[in-house]
């Protein structure tokens, strides 16, 4: 057969399955019916046998770019993700991801760090001035002390809304970041995770020695727990980024990279909830006028339910 | 090749080929590794990404390099900005009935979600596409070339912010550090693209290039009096509809001495005339090996065919 009999023979086809394409795009298969969809896959087969013997058919080189497109737009539309699906979500974030967290050693080092140098820096800004005033800087330090410098009151609903907002856009997007940083020359995460932490401690323990002491305690307490441990989970995920570029387990460089990436995606996931979280409870339970001890619960009930998410479910899911 | 050849071969000619290191015992012991058959010819330089299906077939997809993705990541940026813009103007309205608080709450967090989660919502939803991508004819595929899942679309997205740097002034993006990983790397992956193990592929309609029209009566004539038993072999007939395919861009001239290339040792062989036209005679080759042996055969639909071929 000559190649202009076959391209005769088959355009109808392959326009076909173009315009089947377009549709698909544009309405997707459920509302396709079924008789397309199965017409869709046979003529893509039947485009997949064409391109595979082109080179037999010696179709010109134009025809053959022409398949390979129509054939990889197919495929595309043949071949598709899970999308979303609650259950598996739900079974990630609350059976693996807390069995992972436990014996995830990277993220006990960014916990351990973060921690230690908090307290460190902590017990440095509480002792002396100077390094201080090093760390947070002149401005910023006066600036805090002016806005510490009234005792709460509690803000009217629209405020706190707002300011929930704010945190979450601030907040979340710093958590963000700390997670992607991870990613620069491998220990960027190390470092991201250290100057978060020197500077935290720094003004806390700052703030400890100056007369607005009470009203800061007041303001920090409640949100404290859920925001710190997130900042804890992002950049433990970010250098479990990081640090699969250093240390790859036999694997390919690149490779080491991805796997480490499917690990700390739900991570970083729970982190941002974490600090969705915390921003409502900035913005609504800390500036308001309650007593401390009712935001010391709060602190207190929002730790344990983190230590349960961890220890208790990571312990169950272990089992 | 070469070193295909020393793994291949025995002892004593690895120790031939130290002795004597001229270019010629290569040559000929890089034929020999091939069992004289041609060499295959080089990697394409250019940027295609070859994926084998389930159906055992294998396509090539046109990678997306940064001045493909630049455009459609612009129109995202513009989408992006336009939205916030409609969510600014609706949520300043709530200011008149004085919900101030959720009004600015709503704008803050839309924001948040736009500048973390746009590409990751789309491209999980549309089957790795942005609105900028679809515009464009861009999609996110896995190295596989499978279709990417919610978490790669999201993570891919996230980590945008490395690539991103070095963030100058008031946050204005130089994208440097992603534009120097694409260019080092094979595929045009970026940093994001590397961890989640994607890669971005080109996926325009093209337009179906058939046959090329070449009914004239001096062309079906010639190729009559062309002896019967010869058929080019397969890469003359590759040779014939690249040169057809692009005869009409050059001068009469420039076809005659591209043609001869071909044409003259090609007419020896067939006995030709030496001052047959090069140019005719590889186009009544083609005519007879894609279209017709005889116009009798042509006949049947000659212009439809040819015309449907250039549509």
């Amino acid at each position: 057969m000559k190649v202009a009999q076959l391209l005769e023979q088959r355009r109808d086809g392959w326009r076909d399955l173009e315009s089947l394409c377009l549709e698909l795009e544009r309405r997707g298969p459920r509302r396709m019916g079924a008789a397309a969809v199965s017409r869709f896959a046979s003529l893509y087969r039947a485009a997949c046998a064409d391109l595979a013997l082109a080179d037999a058919y010696q179709l010109p080189p134009d025809t053959v770019g022409y398949l390979h497109a129509l054939v990889g737009r197919a495929h595309n539309q043949l071949y598709r993700s899970q999308t979303f699906r609650f259950r598996d979500w739900s079974h990630e974030m609350f059976v693996e991801l807390p069995r992972r967290m436990l014996s995830d050693r990277t993220l006990w080092l960014a916990f351990v760090i973060f921690w230690g140098a908090f307290g460190l820096s902590m017990w440095l800004g509480y002792a002396s001035r100077p390094y201080a005033e090093q760390v947070i800087g002149e401005v910023t330090m006066a600036s805090m002390e002016a806005s510490y410098s009234a005792p709460l009151v509690g803000r009217d609903v629209d405020t706190n809304t707002a300011m929930t907002g704010f945190y979450v856009l601030n907040n979340a997007g710093i958590g963000l970041r700390c997670f992607a940083g991870g990613l620069l020359l491998g220990v960027g995460g190390l470092f991201i995770t250290l100057s978060n932490a020197v500077q935290l401690g720094a003004v806390f323990g700052h703030m400890l020695t100056v007369p607005q002491r009470d009203n800061f305690l007041q303001f920090v307490t409640a949100h404290g727990p859920f925001e710190l441990t997130a900042i804890v989970f992002a950049s433990g995920a970010g250098m479990r980024l990081g640090f699969s570029l250093i240390s790859t387990g036999g694997l390919e460089r690149m490779a080491s990279l991805r796997r480490a990436a499917v690990l700390a995606g739900p991570m970083v996931a729970a982190a941002v909830v974490l600090f969705c979280l915390a921003a409502v409870i900035e913005g609504f339970v800390s500036p308001s006028a309650a007593p401390y001890v009712l935001k010391a619960a709060v602190a207190v009930l929002t730790a344990l339910l983190l230590a349960f998410y961890v220890v208790g479910l990571g312990l169950a899911a272990r089992r | 090749m070469v070193s295909a050849a020393l793994l291949v071969e025995g002892p004593e000619q690895r120790l031939d080929l130290l002795q004597s290191p001229n270019p010629s015992a290569l040559a000929a012991l890089a034929a020999a590794a091939n069992n004289g058959r041609m060499p295959k010819p080089p990697r394409q330089l250019d940027s295609r990404y070859e994926i084998a299906t389930p159906e055992n077939i294998a396509f090539s997809y046109v990678l997306a390099g940064p001045f493909r993705r630049l455009p459609a990541f612009a129109v995202d940026l513009l989408l992006r900005a336009g939205t916030m813009f409609l969510v600014f103007l609706v949520c300043t309205s709530f200011f008149a009935i004085g919900a101030d608080g959720v009004g600015l709450s709503v704008i803050l967090v839309t924001w948040f979600g736009l500048s973390w989660f746009y590409g990751g919502f789309f491209e999980t939803v549309w089957n790795g596409q942005t609105p900028g991508k679809r515009l464009l004819g861009l999609r996110v595929l896995t190295v596989e070339g499978q279709p990417i899942n919610a978490l790669q679309a999201v993570l891919r997205n996230v980590l945008r912010d490395v690539d991103a740097m070095p963030i100058v002034g008031v946050g204005i993006p130089l994208y440097v550090l992603g534009l120097v990983v694409m260019a080092a790397t094979e595929r045009f992956q970026r940093l994001g693209d590397l961890a989640c193990g994607t890669i971005v592929v080109v996926e325009k309609r093209r337009v179906l290039g058939g046959l090329v029209r070449v009914n004239d009566a001096e062309v079906i004539r010639f190729s009559q009096s062309l002896p019967i038993e010869f058929s080019p072999n397969r890469a003359m007939a590759h040779a014939l509809s690249v040169y057809v395919a692009r005869r009409k861009l050059f001068s009469a001239a420039r076809r005659y001495e591209i043609a001869s290339t071909l044409a003259g040792p090609l007419g020896q062989r067939l006995g030709l005339p030496a001052d047959t036209n090069p140019d005719l005679l590889l186009c009544a080759l083609y005519y007879r090996k894609f279209i017709a042996d005889r116009p009798g055969v042509e006949a049947e639909a000659p212009s439809e065919i040819a015309e449907a071929a250039q549509t």
